[in-house]
């Protein structure tokens, strides 16, 4: 196991004291030996998203997909199941994968040939029995394979921790939330496309800080977007903060933007007619059909590097809003530098043409070339930048993140949010990003698998108003 | 034919290099590579036919056999006329941080191939880009690469871009955001 220095120790003890009073140090976004520790303590243990199901819907394709730095396959076997295979020959350790994703019964090893099944399973070698005779047991030596593999609703994680708990378990109360929106519309989802890819010079949790409640950069990184017109803003800049922030425990977090309940609606996110009438009100409970009912858009992240995003906006300011649904992953790369995944996500059966407005908007949105995103990747970059400078680590350079506790924003806990979590409303406050940070100190600080967060733990910290000391 | 994703359905004859409607297709996407490079952003849109269909696919790495494997649904610019002029409105706003400053690029635009389109009066060309990007004092520059296969038009007597399909040779793009126009 990897071994932390004694500095990095040191570093989380301060940062806990930091978070506790509402900042956090500037140095957790680029510093190296972090980044070691995050790869072996948070990436080679949590359920990371992989890709989603309509991918690779027959048997034999695949992916290749990362869990932190590390390459693997994501493929639907001959059998129909779905692994998550390490992409390094059991011989030698070549790649046996090269193409990005494709359909495949076998996967050859160019150095020896060693060949294995889409199942993982060791199929064959050149001269087996003149080079090895009976020595090698084929039945044991097939590629390595992440030892859990769940979805749900079409979206694949793996975990390479055989300790790790059940994707239920982990999800918390994010499992809810996924039901909410994915687990209610009756054809289902699909990927639409490949993901685009983006090599950024920026610290992985740059972005899943953002997407973990940072709705107060909206309303001035993106003020380029309301003011020609391609977000939705009829009432004004107040109108923005109009919404809850749910913090779901393990360090999952959600934005949720509704009409009130006593608007009938229906909003199903701002889907036309004909995704509308898919929804179902017997798939889930009925405060998730009212709840979707009523809901505008969200923000999603769940811990460690995974985001999702759902609003109606416009590609072209000449058109109608258009729901857009971008699905994200942040994958580290090194303590300065990740790759940004973007899919675009679409309702089932829905016509050409919406199906090619609803890409459209998404990619032309929330993406690289995103008329919101190409702003995103600035100060995601800058951030890195000042967090690997000398100055910072000398001065011990913190960062503010006290937006809502103890009640100095106007947000306020609320207790009748339509579901579960510990809820704020409205969503000027930062204690999603404050519980990502507090899961990211709890996975590095733990020699064992980490222990359940629950969503009060995760919020700890927040105090009441008028309070002064950390709960 | 340029890839899988963008074959032209229409036949298409060589104009020899040399010829006055190759120079003049040359001439005009030179001419269209200054206006971007020099942040000419008006006078680029008015080198846009209203019909403009300006994309750019996805690039995957595929097995040899697969060819050279653009994505058929996945794009980068996927852009109409109207999206076109919303993004350079919004670049004119004073909050579009990735372009303010703007990047220094410089396009160069090279290998012409022009052809003349079967019962059609506009014109194809393909050529090769290579993109050079810096911003602020950073030092590592960034490249794009691709080919870019391209319609043309006249109207009034002056050629106008109707169609571009930017092919680019990266599966993970090498530039943080694609900001500029290609």
């Amino acid at each position: 196991m990897y071994q932390p220095q004694p500095d990095v120790l040191t570093f989380l003890d301060e940062f806990e004291g930091a978070l506790n009073g509402g900042t956090i140090p500037i140095r957790t976004f680029n510093d190296s030996e972090l980044h070691e520790l995050e790869l072996d303590r948070i990436f080679t243990r949590a359920w990371v998203f992989l890709g989603h199901e309509s991918e690779i819907p027959a048997r034999g394709d695949y992916v290749q997909r990362r869990i932190g730095r590390d390459p693997f396959v994501l493929v639907r076997g001959e059998d129909g199941e779905i692994r998550a295979l390490f992409d390094t020959c059991r011989h030698r350790g070549a790649m046996v994968c090269r193409a990005e994703r494709g359909n495949a019964a076998l996967f050859r090893c160019p150095y020896h040939g060693w060949t294995y099944k889409n199942t993982g399973q060791l199929a064959g070698a050149p001269l087996l029995k003149d080079a090895y005779g009976s020595d090698l047991d084929k039945s044991k030596m097939g590629l390595h394979a992440a030892p859990h593999l769940e979805s749900i609703h079409g979206f694949v994680f793996a975990s390479l921790d055989p300790d790790a708990p059940s994707l239920d378990d982990y999800l918390g109360d994010a499992r809810w939330h996924l039901d909410l929106i994915w687990g209610q519309y009756e054809p289902g989802w699909e990927v639409v496309g490949e993901p685009q890819r983006t090599v950024l010079a920026a610290n992985w949790k740059a972005p899943a800080d953002n997407f973990s409640g940072d709705d107060y950069h909206t309303v001035y990184l993106h003020r380029s977007t309301t003011e020609t017109g391609i977000m939705e803003n009829p009432a004004g800049d107040a109108a923005l903060w109009d919404g809850y922030h749910v913090q779901l425990g393990n360090g999952h977090h959600f934005i949720r933007n509704m009409i009130p309940p006593e608007e009938p609606g229906p909003r199903f996110l701002g889907y036309p007619e004909e995704v509308q009438k898919g929804f179902s009100p017997t798939m889930q409970s009925e405060e998730q059909y009212e709840g979707l009912k009523h809901t505008v858009g969200f923000v999603g992240t769940v811990f460690p590097n995974f985001g999702f995003l759902c609003f109606p906006f416009k590609h072209d300011r000449s058109a109608d809003f258009v729901t857009a649904m971008s699905i994200r992953v942040f994958e580290p790369r090194a303590s300065g530098e990740m790759v940004a995944w973007t899919w675009s996500l679409c309702p089932k059966g829905v016509s050409e043409e919406f199906r090619q407005e609803s890409y459209r908007t998404t990619m032309g949105t929330f993406s690289a070339a995103g008329t919101f995103e190409q702003d995103d990747s600035d100060p995601w970059m800058s951030i890195t930048r000042s967090a690997g400078t000398t100055y910072a680590r000398k001065v011990g350079m913190q960062v503010d993140y006290r937006m809502g506790m103890h009640g100095n924003a106007s947000s306020r806990r609320v207790d009748d949010y339509p579901g579960p979590g510990v809820a704020y409303y409205s969503v000027l406050e930062e204690g999603g990003q404050r519980g990502f940070h507090r899961r990211w100190l709890q996975f590095m600080r733990s020699e064992d698998y980490p222990p359940k967060m629950t969503p009060e733990e995760q919020n700890a910290g927040a105090g009441v108003p008028g309070s002064n000391g950390g709960g | 034919m340029s890839s899988d994703a963008t074959a032209t359905e229409q036949a298409l004859t060589r104009i020899p290099s040399g010829s006055p409607e190759y120079w003049r297709c040359v001439d005009f996407l030179i001419d269209e590579a200054e206006a971007l490079d020099q942040n000419r952003l008006e006078d680029w849109l008015e080198m846009l036919h209203r019909e403009i269909d300006y994309r750019a696919p996805i690039r995957v790495t595929r097995e040899r056999a697969r060819g050279l494997s653009f994505s058929k649904q996945g794009y980068h610019f996927f852009e109409n006329h109207e999206s076109l002029l919303t993004r350079i409105d919004r670049l004119s706003t004073d909050y579009a941080w990735a372009e303010d400053p703007p990047s220094r690029t410089k396009r160069f635009v090279s290998n012409f191939r022009v052809y003349s389109i079967v019962g059609s009066d506009d014109l194809t060309v393909r050529s090769n880009l290579l993109l050079y990007r810096e911003r602020l004092d950073e030092t590592h520059p960034q490249f794009l690469v691709g080919e870019r296969d391209d319609d043309l038009r006249e109207v009034d007597g002056e050629l106008q871009l109707v169609r571009r399909l930017i092919l680019l040779d990266h599966s993970i793009l090498m530039t943080p955001n694609l900001g500029i126009f290609l």
